[in-house]
């Protein structure tokens, strides 16, 4: 008999590397191409799949008012942690919930930074009872470097190797898997002496003889970690088109991947690669590879490559946007 | 409050010492008594209308700054170029007023009592107001940012010169293993920014590293009125030749490696 399976997403993270953009706001809720991160996860997950996601309590009444939004159920697990350095741990949160509600269900456990290209149902129709991991071919091996890589004999996962110097393969540990209910007991204990380590529990299956298989996948796969990846995965997503939700007057340059945000404006300006997040007012200005937070309010500035923080206003002396 | 009481202090003891500088030249280059060629009390008069002119200019120099170092031969030559005004003015007041030139000896004597005067005076009481403000609570808690040895020099030279900006935390954005850079806790990354200015009250915000992120270190700056300063080696400045000038009414900061000594007087 197929045990039943339940979602378990890991949204308890601070992103301390997306500052300012995660000063106030889960790096799971940031918008990409217009639509939360973890949403897109959320979409791609089988309907009769009961879903939990575990964040911090500072990211609380964020997720309730998201999960209003959503047009299925998701229960919201709060950690009890208000601070980076004090927070529970990846696999600690998932043994957490394995105890206190005791699964015994198969676990399709997922990370809620993450986009993930691939097809679910895929992966899903690939689990056989053994555990199983999403695998993503990076191609370049500096880049490798950055990951958990997987070494593997086609389908069997045989080692891993935490941001190896010289990785050996360039295919990396997506952060997807599904863990069979037999391995849960495994991984409550091994998350008491590791409760940070979640990639770690892997290599704790192997050195215990358990079997692990991978699923490989090309489509778009990216870790939302730093500015450079949300740039390289909004203008992957977006192409070169305008998502717009805002309006953009018609002496307005808009080249390359451009999200406007719902009540922003961009008025007489010149945009190339532009998050625009919500209600933000640009007027005569040159934007290049930036991703502006809402509210802010910029006239008459050229900026490249900058992420900034909400709130901002830079408006020279004189101008009618100035308070 | 503590700042303000101490900056009043200051003027109103420059401005009595500038007139019982000028007094003590009077007596020690007249005499112990009161002279009928040059009558003390037309020159205490004018002495006295032209201590609040003189302090304008001293303020002008900045010379009150609040970071503003005494013990420093520019500040020093300021304070020269301020008594000589002082004594310009003295001798333009008592002119118009009396139609008639003061002792151009005794005004010499003025202008070297004045001059080394006010500046002991200033040199010692930055030191009792360095003291006063960097009493618990002090009055400017600074925020650094960033973990670098420039930043590591910068506290210790605020700390070894008594600043009156007290450094009391940092932030950087990579994190750090250590928990102290010269006794100053880290308290995190970047993230941790808004909680830390309003824990400590922070009243300046020192960036040493992060320059990508100085565009939202100052919108948070100017949110709480903060003063928002910049290291210069964040920029890669670190041979000390920079200064700032101004093109066209627009400040810059300007590196010139080529300039010659004399530049300096025409730059």
């Amino acid at each position: 008999m197929l045990h039943s399976m339940q979602c378990f997403i890991l949204a308890g993270g601070f992103a301390t590397r997306l500052w300012p953009l995660t000063e106030k706001r889960a790096k799971p809720l940031l918008p990409l191409a217009g639509k939360p991160l973890i949403t897109y996860l959320i979409e791609k997950i089988p309907k009769d799949l009961p879903i939990t996601v575990s964040t911090n309590a500072v990211f609380k009444d964020a997720f309730e008012k998201w999960k209003k939004g959503m047009k299925r159920s998701v229960d919201i697990l709060i950690e009890d942690t208000v601070q980076d350095d004090h927070k529970l741990g990846a696999l600690g949160a998932v043994a957490q919930w394995i105890r206190e509600k005791n699964i015994d269900d198969d676990v399709l456990l997922l990370t809620g930074d993450n986009y993930c290209g691939f097809s679910f149902e895929d992966f899903l129709h690939t689990f056989h009872g053994i555990t199983l991991i999403a695998v993503y071919d990076i191609h370049k091996t500096d880049r490798a470097k950055l990951y958990g890589t997987v070494i593997t004999n086609q389908n069997t996962v045989t080692g891993f190797e935490e941001k190896p110097i010289q990785p050996k393969t360039t295919l990396i540990n997506t952060g997807a898997s599904v863990l069979p209910s037999h391995i849960l007991p495994i991984l409550t204990e091994w998350a008491i002496s590791h409760p940070d380590n979640i990639g770690g529990i892997f290599e704790e299956l192997l050195r215990r003889k358990q079997h692990i298989e991978c699923f490989r996948f090309s489509e778009p796969w990216f870790d939302i970690g730093s500015f450079d990846t949300y740039l390289e995965a909004t203008t992957t997503l977006v192409g070169d088109n305008i998502i717009s939700s805002g309006s953009i007057s018609p002496d307005s340059k808009i080249e390359g991947s451009v999200v406007i945000g719902s009540h922003s404006q961009v008025i007489k300006s010149n945009l190339h690669n532009v998050v625009l997040f919500e209600n933000c007012h640009i007027t005569d200005c040159v934007l290049e590879n930036c991703i502006i937070d809402d509210n802010s309010t910029l006239s008459h500035v050229d900026l490249t490559h900058k992420m900034i923080r909400e709130g901002t206003i830079l408006v020279p002396k004189g101008s009618p946007w100035e308070t | 409050m503590r700042y303000r009481l101490l900056l009043i202090l200051w003027l109103l003891t420059d401005l009595l010492l500038f007139v019982s500088l000028y007094t003590l030249a009077y007596f020690l280059r007249v005499g112990w008594i009161l002279s009928t060629d040059f009558p003390f009390d037309r020159f205490l008069f004018t002495t006295i209308i032209t201590a609040p002119l003189w302090l304008l200019v001293l303020g002008t120099t900045r010379t009150f700054g609040l970071t503003r170092n005494q013990a420093t031969i520019r500040n020093g030559a300021y304070i020269a170029y301020t008594a000589l005004v002082g004594v310009a003015l003295f001798t333009l007041a008592y002119y118009f007023r009396y139609i008639t030139f003061f002792s151009r000896l005794l005004l010499l004597h003025a202008l070297f009592y004045t001059f080394v005067g006010v500046w002991v005076w200033h040199i010692l009481f930055q030191r009792f107001e360095r003291w006063c403000l960097r009493l618990n609570p002090p009055t400017f808690p600074t925020l650094i940012i960033g973990t670098t040895r420039e930043a590591a020099e910068l506290i210790r030279s605020l700390n070894k010169n008594r600043n009156p900006l007290v450094p009391v935390a940092i932030l950087d954005s990579q994190g750090n293993k250590e928990n102290f850079i010269e006794s100053v806790p880290i308290r995190g990354k970047l993230h941790k920014l808004e909680q830390v200015l309003a824990a400590e009250n922070i009243t300046h915000l020192i960036q040493c590293s992060d320059l990508e992120q100085s565009l939202n270190f100052l919108t948070a700056c100017r949110k709480r009125r903060i003063t928002y300063m910049l290291l210069p080696s964040t920029m890669g400045m670190v041979e000390r030749d920079e200064w700032i000038d101004s093109v066209e009414g627009q400040p810059v900061t300007v590196v010139s490696p080529s300039l010659q000594w004399w530049h300096w007087f025409i730059r």
